[in-house]
């Protein structure tokens, strides 16, 4: 219990600072101060001190309720991840779950900001087929789905992006999608103003925002254990440094899409890695 | 993992006083002061060094705290005392590693 709630206060403020870099990077890029790297945080712990009003159109108890299932979904994302090291399949439902949430947060707001949020959530779930594909593609490799044993296997053979770099890119583009304003963004498109997070106001903002964070964290952790085999805690702090630079540095220069343009960019990209993936297995690249 | 949760810790709220700080000290809408800070800058690689190179859980937790504390100031403050003290640390490192 006392090892889930350390891991959980790391994701937390791992996860915050990291999205505050984020932040930081898209600001150097764009050639403004951009705001401290610990302003994320700060933003978060703030909404949990903030008025917490309720709009009358809302679904009560769906409204209230899908902020703490978020929350308990990465919660759990940790505790299958860093923790327990176990399921990579648990971890894609976390994933799919996350998606419903996204979608139930925007539907049961009454907003049609948030119901147009919802929408899209539905049509940005092209993300979970390359996730869903490159976790096959790494049980097919290891044997395995258990993240323990994929350490161990890359512990042997190497780490799994020397083998199968197209099945990393499909998770990376899972990554890009996740980051804030990135290309693919379309559930928090500022034409949504915040998307389905529009109508949440105070503490359950504030739930959001821990959620987000400790999202980032857990997405980075897992890309970097499957795919760059056994890390030490300085391997994956400059791991998840150097990608959050990445993303940070293509979504400052890159617009979002446009829904349809992003629903088939990232079906694009993903069968391309598929169909990669694959011929390299076929072909004997791939031992 | 304690141990790593204590540093990030020190870190944050490091950085939060360190912005809490500087803007008590600078003001205004703008950086005033560019100049190098000599202070400044012997808090971050004091503080960088114990983080990097203490091998203790209490003093490595101090270290975060200062480092944060110059990393954390409001934008345009602490940026060269900061990558000073890193790179101090680094090289101190990397020497205590070899020689050692």
């Amino acid at each position: 219990m006392a090892e889930i709630l350390i891991q959980v206060i790391i994701a937390f403020l791992a996860g915050s600072l990291l999205l505050g870099l984020h932040r930081k990077v898209m600001a150097r890029v764009q050639k403004r101060p951009g705001p401290p790297i610990v302003q994320h945080l700060i933003h978060s712990l703030k909404f949990f001190f903030k008025e917490t009003a309720i709009p009358k159109t809302v679904s009560k108890v769906f409204y209230i309720g899908i902020v703490f299932i978020l929350a308990l979904v990465w919660i759990v994302g940790v505790i299958v991840g860093p923790v327990a090291h176990d399921s990579l399949l648990i971890l894609f439902g976390v994933y799919a779950v996350y998606k419903i949430v996204e979608h139930n947060s925007g539907s049961s707001s009454g907003s049609p900001y948030g119901k147009l949020s919802c929408v899209r959530a539905v049509l940005s779930a092209a993300t979970e087929l390359p996730l869903f594909a490159a976790i096959v593609f790494v049980y097919l490799v290891t044997g395995t789905m258990n993240i323990g044993q994929i350490i161990t296997y890359q512990s042997v053979h190497g780490p799994l992006v020397f083998s199968i770099p197209l099945a990393a890119l499909m998770f990376f583009m899972l990554i890009i999608t996740k980051s804030p304003y990135s290309p693919f963004a379309i559930t928090k498109d500022k034409a949504l103003i915040s998307g389905f997070e529009t109508e949440h106001f105070g503490f359950l903002r504030g739930f959001m925002l821990f959620s987000e964070s400790i999202a980032w964290y857990v997405m980075l952790w897992v890309f970097l254990t499957i795919f760059f085999g056994p890390l030490n805690a300085v391997g994956y702090l400059i791991g998840m440094i150097a990608i959050t630079f990445v993303t940070g540095f293509i979504n400052a220069t890159t617009p979002i899409l446009s829904p349809n343009h992003s629903v088939m960019t990232q079906i694009t990209i993903g069968a391309i890695c598929f169909f990669g993936t694959i011929l390299m297995i076929f072909t004997g690249v791939v031992a | 993992m304690l141990d790593y949760m204590i540093y990030i810790l020190a870190f944050a709220v490091g950085s939060i006083l360190g912005l809490l700080y500087s803007y008590k000290k600078h003001g205004e809408p703008y950086v005033a002061v560019s100049d190098f800070n000599i202070p400044s800058a012997a808090v971050s690689i004091i503080g960088w060094c114990l983080a990097f190179n203490a091998g203790n859980v209490v003093l490595a937790a101090v270290g975060f705290l200062l480092g944060g504390l110059i990393m954390g100031e409001r934008p345009g403050y602490g940026r060269k005392e900061t990558a000073l003290g890193l790179i101090v640390a680094v090289v101190l490192y990397l020497l205590l590693k070899l020689t050692v």
